[in-house]
């Protein structure tokens, strides 16, 4: 129990307050608490670099920049997937080891996933080339 | 969350070969392509629609999931540059 709680229980128990008036303090305290909404608004890129060293090509420079927007676009248009081929999907997935279902794809889940994206840096280092994905 | 409505209506085309003495900048302007397919989708509206009713989709829907991913690649970019060539691609 936090300290404002307690506060309006003493409150109330010192009849310095009526039943009516704690709940309501007491709401307004859970109100308050409520942590805000999950702001996924800030993460808007999906930058890939990759700088490669290849024998025949010579150095080679890439950088792509994805909008998180295509990635949302592009789960909702798993809601055009009719239920069959859903499971020919997840079947295909299981055959190749991945207890992935794509019914749990929902664009809810995809928020979340983006704000764990937003801490994501994944960085490939070998002799012949250097990856980096991060989001921005 | 801000969402796209509008397809890109412009990319940036930059290469330069490294044989070229200077690089080629372009500016498409997509929009005139968005307004020549539109009667396009018109006329095809109705063989759409018909193909809703036959395979039970919402037209409507498909409509705006089409115009979602057109527009949700805006801001994309990508940029390759070697000892050949330096290509930069940017829609807008």
């Amino acid at each position: 129990m936090n300290d404002n709680r307690r506060q309006i229980l003493d409150m109330l128990a010192q009849g310095k307050i009526n039943s009516d008036e704690a709940e309501r303090l007491i709401t307004a305290l859970e109100r308050s608490d409520v942590p805000a909404a999950r702001d996924t608004s800030n993460v808007k890129y999906l930058r890939v670099l990759v700088d490669a060293n290849d024998e025949q090509e010579g150095p080679t420079k890439v950088n792509v920049r994805v909008p998180m927007q295509l990635l949302r676009a592009g789960v909702r248009l798993t809601g055009f997937i009719p239920d069959r081929a859903r499971e020919q999907v997840n079947e295909a997935l299981r055959k190749e080891g991945i207890s992935f279902d794509i019914n749990k794809l929902t664009p809810d889940n995809l928020e979340e996933m983006i704000e764990h994206l937003r801490d994501l840096s994944v960085d490939v280092d070998n002799e012949r080339a250097k990856v980096r994905v991060f989001c921005e | 969350m801000t969402q796209e409505i509008l397809p890109p209506l412009s990319a940036s085309v930059h290469v330069k070969p490294a044989s070229w003495r200077f690089g080629l900048r372009l500016w498409v302007p997509l929009f005139l392509l968005w307004l020549l397919l539109i009667p396009l989708l018109i006329l095809a509206l109705p063989l759409l629609f018909i193909a809703s009713l036959v395979f039970r989709f919402s037209l409507w829907r498909s409509l705006r999931a089409a115009n979602g991913v057109l527009a949700a690649t805006r801001g994309s970019q990508v940029e390759v540059d070697n000892r050949n060539t330096r290509v930069f691609i940017k829609l807008h």
